[in-house]
Order: C-alpha cells, then sequence, then structure tokens
C-alpha cells in the first residue's frame, strides 16, 4: 500500500510536469492548428536558461522564475515571428515539417551553447522532504502539482471571461470569421506561442529543480505528446489532467512491469487512444475518418 | 510547327524514360557508378555505399509521404527492425542472407500492419503521431527480448555470400547495394504509373475525392504503408551489413529526420527528387566541412567535436529553408530550369 501510494505521488508529480508540457501543445494546437513538434526543445531551452540565470545572476527564487518567464515569452515570440509567420498559408504538412526542422536546430544548439553534461538546478528549495503520513514527498514535487492546478484554474478563467481568451477561441473556431469581426490572427497566433513557451517552460524548470538538466531533456516532450492526445489536442485543460493520467500509468506501470515499460506505457497508450477515441477525453469531435 | 514536348498516346505518358538525353545521362550514371569502385579510395566509396543504402530507404519512404502523402516520423523503427531481423535470421540462425534480407523487409511489413491497420482510418498527423511512438516502443521491445536479439549488447554481422559469391570486399558490397537500389528505383517506378500508385497520389491529393472514385482509402493507405515498410526494412538490413554491427544506438532517431529532410530537399513525390536529395543530404555534412576547412583548421577541429551536432543543425536548416523558398525542392528548380531554357526568350 505504502508502494502504491509512493508511485501515486510521484506519478502526479512528474504527471504535473507532462501536463503543463502538454498544455502547451494544446495551446499552440487550439490557436493555429497545428502540432508543434518543437515544443520539448523549447522547454529545455528556457530550463537552461533558468540554470544560467541561477548560477551567473542570481540564485534568488523570484529572479530566476522572473528571467525564466520572460526569456520563455521571448522564445516563443522570436519563433513565432522568424519561422512561423512566413510558413502562414502554406500546407499543413509544410508547417509541421518546419517545426520539426526547428526541434532539431534547437536540441544541437543547446548541446553548443551548453555542454552536454547533466547539470542541477539550485535555488535553495524544491529539493526538502515533507513527511505525509509517513510518506516522504520532496517539496517540488508538491509545489509542480499545485502550480499545475492553479495554472489550469487560470487558464479556465482566461478562455472563459478574458476579451483575449475569447478572441483566440474565436481564431480557433473560425479563423476567417475572426478575422471579419476585427481579431488580429497574427497577434494570437503571436501569443499563442508565447503562452505555450511559457506554461511548457515551467513545466521544464520544475523538471529541473526535481531531477536534472541534461541534452536528452528534450524527450520531455515526447512523453507530454501522449498526454496531449489522451486529453484531446484541442483541449488545453484536458491536456493538463491527460498529463497527470500519463503521469500515473507511467509509474504504475514501471513500478509493477518493470523499467522498460514504464518509457514506453505513454506511447503505448496513444495508440490504444487513437483507437478507442481518437480526439481524446476532453477533445472535440471532429475527426474526420476518412 | 509543333513546339514544345507534347505526348499523345497513354504509353508515351507512362513511360518510364521518355527521352534519348534520359537515357544517355541513365546509362551514364548506371556506368559511373559501376566504375566507381575501380576509381574511388575506400573514404568515397563508403560515401557511395552510403548514398546507395539511403536512396533505398528515401526510395520506401517516397512510397509512403511522397506518393500517398502521409508523414511518418518512425521511419527508423522500421529500418532497425529490417537490421535486426537479417541480424537474428543469418547471424544467430545461420540462414542463407537472401532468406535474411526477405525476413528484413517481412518483418517490418507486419509491424507495420499492426501500427498502421488502427491510425490510418484517420486523416491528418495522427500516422505520424504513431509511428513516433512505434520507434520508441520498439527500441524497447528489442533492448527487453535479450533471448532472441541481444539486448544491449547488438549483434554482429557479416557481409554476405550469395549464390557463392563473396559480397565481402567494399567493392562487391557496392555491387550489391547498387543492385538493390536500382531494383528498389524500378520497383518505386513502377508502382507509381500502375493503378496502384495513381490511387496513391489520388489520396494525396484529395481524399474524399478519391474515395468518391471508388479508391478503398484504408486499403490502398496500409498498403502504402506496408510497402514503404517493406523497402526501409531492406534498406535496414543493408545499413545493418555495412556498420557490421546491429545495435538500438546505430539507428538513432535522427535518421527519420534525415529521410524526410531527403523527400523535402529532392522534392516530394518524386523518385527522382529522392536521389537528388539523398546525394546532397549525405554529401551535405561532408562539404560543408571541407568549406570549414578551407577557412580555418580551429573551425576544422569544431566540426571533428560536434560533428553529430552540426549535422542535425544542417539537417533542420536545409528542411526549414527549402519548405520556405523551394517547397518543390532540387526537382521543382530542376523543372523550372529546364522549361526556361526550353522556352528562351519567351517566359512560356
Amino acid at each position: 500500500m505504502q508502494y502504491l501510494i509512493q508511485l501515486l505521488i510521484s506519478g502526479l508529480a512528474i504527471g504535473a510536469i507532462y501536463g503543463l508540457i502538454a498544455m502547451g501543445f494544446a495551446v499552440i494546437y487550439k490557436s493555429t492548428g497545428l502540432v508543434n513538434f518543437a515544443q520539448g526543445e523549447m522547454t529545455m531551452i528556457t530550463a537552461y536558461i533558468a540554470w544560467t540565470i541561477s548560477t551567473t545572476v542570481s540564485g534568488n527564487v523570484f529572479v530566476v522564475a522572473v528571467g525564466a518567464i520572460l526569456a520563455a515569452v521571448l522564445l516563443g515570440l522570436v519563433i513565432e515571428r522568424l519561422v512561423m509567420r512566413p510558413m502562414l498559408g502554406e500546407p499543413v504538412f509544410a508547417t509541421v515539417m518546419v517545426t520539426i526542422g526547428l526541434a532539431v536546430i534547437l536540441r544541437s544548439a543547446i548541446n553548443f551553447i551548453w555542454d552536454a553534461y547533466p547539470h542541477g538546478l539550485d535555488i535553495g528549495m524544491g529539493r526538502g522532504i515533507v513527511h505525509l503520513g509517513g510518506i516522504g514527498v520532496r517539496t517540488g514535487q508538491i509545489a509542480v502539482i499545485v502550480t499545475l492546478l492553479a495554472l489550469l484554474a487560470a487558464i479556465w478563467a482566461f478562455f472563459r471571461y478574458s476579451k483575449v481568451g475569447v478572441a483566440m477561441r474565436a481564431v480557433a473556431a473560425d479563423d476567417r470569421t475572426a478575422l471579419l469581426m476585427g481579431i488580429s490572427a497574427t497577434k494570437v497566433h503571436a501569443l499563442a506561442w508565447a503562452a505555450s513557451s511559457v506554461i511548457a517552460g515551467i513545466g521544464g524548470v520544475f523538471f529541473a529543480l526535481s531531477y536534472d538538466l541534461s541534452p536528452a531533456m528534450f524527450q520531455l516532450g515526447l512523453k507530454a505528446f501522449p498526454a496531449t492526445i489522451l486529453g484531446g489536442l484541442d483541449a488545453v485543460l484536458g491536456s493538463g489532467l491527460g498529463g497527470l493520467l500519463i503521469g500515473i500509468t507511467e509509474n504504475l506501470a514501471g513500478g509493477y512491469l518493470g523499467s522498460g515499460m514504464k518509457e514506453v506505457a505513454g506511447f503505448a497508450m496513444i495508440i490504444v487512444v487513437l483507437m478507442i477515441r481518437p480526439f481524446g477525453i476532453f477533445g472535440e469531435r471532429d475527426i474526420e475518418r476518412v | 510547327m509543333r513546339t514544345g514536348d507534347y505526348k499523345q498516346t497513354y504509353g508515351e505518358l507512362v513511360a518510364l524514360i521518355d527521352s534519348p538525353p534520359v537515357w544517355l545521362w541513365s546509362t551514364v550514371l548506371l556506368l559511373a557508378l559501376i566504375a566507381a569502385p575501380f576509381v574511388l579510395n575506400s573514404y568515397a566509396l563508403s560515401f557511395v555505399m552510403i548514398i546507395l543504402i539511403t536512396v533505398t530507404g528515401a526510395l520506401g519512404l517516397n512510397i509512403l509521404t511522397g506518393y500517398t502523402g502521409l508523414i511518418s516520423l518512425g521511419h527508423v523503427g522500421f529500418l532497425v527492425t529490417g537490421a535486426y531481423a537479417y541480424a537474428v535470421l543469418v547471424s544467430k540462425y545461420h540462414m542463407p542472407p537472401l532468406v535474411g534480407f526477405l525476413g528484413a523487409g517481412l518483418v517490418p511489413a507486419l509491424a507495420s500492419l499492426i501500427v498502421g491497420a488502427p491510425s490510418l482510418r484517420l486523416k491528418g498527423l495522427y500516422l505520424a503521431i504513431t509511428t513516433l511512438a512505434f520507434s520508441f516502443i520498439i527500441n524497447t521491445v528489442i533492448l527487453e527480448m535479450r533471448w532472441l536479439t541481444n539486448g544491449a549488447r547488438g549483434i554482429q554481422v557479416q557481409r554476405p555470400q550469395i549464390f557463392g559469391i563473396s559480397f565481402d570486399s567494399d567493392a562487391a558490397f557496392t555491387y550489391l547495394c547498387l543492385a538493390i537500389a536500382a531494383l528498389t528505383l524500378f520497383a518505386t517506378l513502377n508502382i507509381r504509373r500502375s493503378r496502384v500508385g495513381r490511387a496513391f497520389v489520388a489520396i494525396r491529393d484529395n481524399d474524399t475525392a478519391a474515395r468518391v472514385m471508388g479508391i478503398n482509402l484504408h486499403a490502398y493507405k496500409l498498403f502504402a504503408f506496408v510497402t514503404s515498410a517493406f523497402i526501409t526494412g531492406i534498406a535496414g538490413a543493408l545499413y545493418g551489413i555495412y556498420l557490421s554491427f546491429v545495435s538500438v544506438e546505430g539507428f538513432p532517431f535522427l535518421l527519420s529526420i534525415e529521410a524526410l529532410a531527403i523527400l523535402i530537399v529532392g522534392g516530394l513525390g518524386s523518385a527522382l527528387g529522392a536521389v537528388l536529395g539523398t546525394v546532397l543530404i549525405v554529401l551535405l555534412p561532408e562539404a560543408t566541412r571541407i568549406v570549414f576547412s578551407l577557412f580555418s583548421a580551429q573551425m576544422d577541429t569544431t566540426f571533428t567535436t560536434g560533428a553529430q551536432e552540426l549535422k542535425s543543425m544542417l539537417y533542420g536548416l536545409v528542411i526549414i529553408l527549402f519548405l520556405r523558398f523551394q517547397p518543390r525542392g532540387l526537382v521543382g528548380a530542376w523543372h523550372d530550369i529546364k522549361r526556361t531554357w526550353v522556352h528562351w526568350p519567351l517566359r512560356y
């Protein structure tokens, strides 16, 4: 029982990180109709920038957090402006291939700018252990779950009540009509890329806090992918919850079936989800079966 | 007076070689490739081998991505399955190499059937996602099935001996690669001009219209996927023999990206494009290295230490630049040049 609870809690913690990155996928898909295959790499760059800030400028939590968020916003805006906007109006195939090319470039750029060795992000907190009913939980793990829940609530409110959020939903629903209503699609796209970069970047920083920074971190993007599929590619909140489910599944599979299963549990789930409910648990049913 | 390039019968339209210059160039290329092992040193010859093996794999992916318009991000999975199928059959169970090659095609084809049957019912990017998942799952499966695949230790592979002919030397192995690449080229060209190939292209161009015309979408997509996996598997077996050692590490995920880059650079949906793209992409890192080393020796060392990173960066850059500025690839550029040449000084 103790073992099971331990697995569940660490599953929730890693699942929250997947959930954050999965929300990053969903934000971009919802407003631009693209699957951003460079999401994992963007996450990784934000985490590396946070680490650089913590070692060179200051290890203060707030400095690192603000710096990382600003860097993530900038990264998202630059990518949207330089790489994605020129592809506006091109076929989906070409645009998605561009994100794949971008992923490869970013991944190697990280190896060039930083090095290939693992680093621990140390901001003086997140590694302490709290005992909850006899089970040791790291503060960082609690923080990431709380952050995910807070962001879920914030994003729900943003899409529901704010003018910008409604505009984003309008562009997602029908970009031509939205354009006629005076909504600038390019601004919405830029905002989506920035938001996605920040949300995923937060996940990346938490990952670096609880585990380590390493060039293999881009695989987080691949791990978060099943979460988006499970939650629904166009469902931002669903993707967040999908992340929790994938995290738990992965940990249970790893704990009871062997470590090899841990690596593939998420991917095996993708295939099952696509067979049964291809639009995900919370996604809208507009998958065409041709 | 007739001007321009007219096709008056259906046979002319689907002919593999439609003009004397193409005959000439094809013959020259074939002779050059046959002469290559005698002329080139072993370093240059290794590039010829890599190009021939990569062409085989790229033609395999071209059937799926180029003709049928479906993206696969996990073709390296079929490559590694094919390599392992060959290695297990030939090195472990001492079957004849031809059986090994057959297995190297059939095992990935079977795997593609399992992956493709559920995911090809859906439209859009779903195949990209499931194949991506497949390429990671298959690595774990290979590592876990130690009794068959030796797990992480990999399997040694000898160069084969077929019908008493030993392909041990580099020259002989180049001929084997050449034969397989040429066969694959003919096979894909013939698929393209058959009923099946026209169905593939119809699906790519407009799947609803294809369905209305009576094409069974699921069956044809699956057929394209299985054929593509079969050919890729054989390329994988060749690559395994070339490396003389089959292991999961020998087939990094970057190979999937490289294959897509080849198709985009060459021009999607064209066998000639796959060939041109392969030559460019395989030689690109080497060419860049030479250019950089002209500038300074220091850049040369950067290139050797960060070779893998620079290579992937180049691939990424080439993909983005081609999609942005020359989406029809090298073949498209070639067509434009040809048209300008024929019609000059008129625009068209």
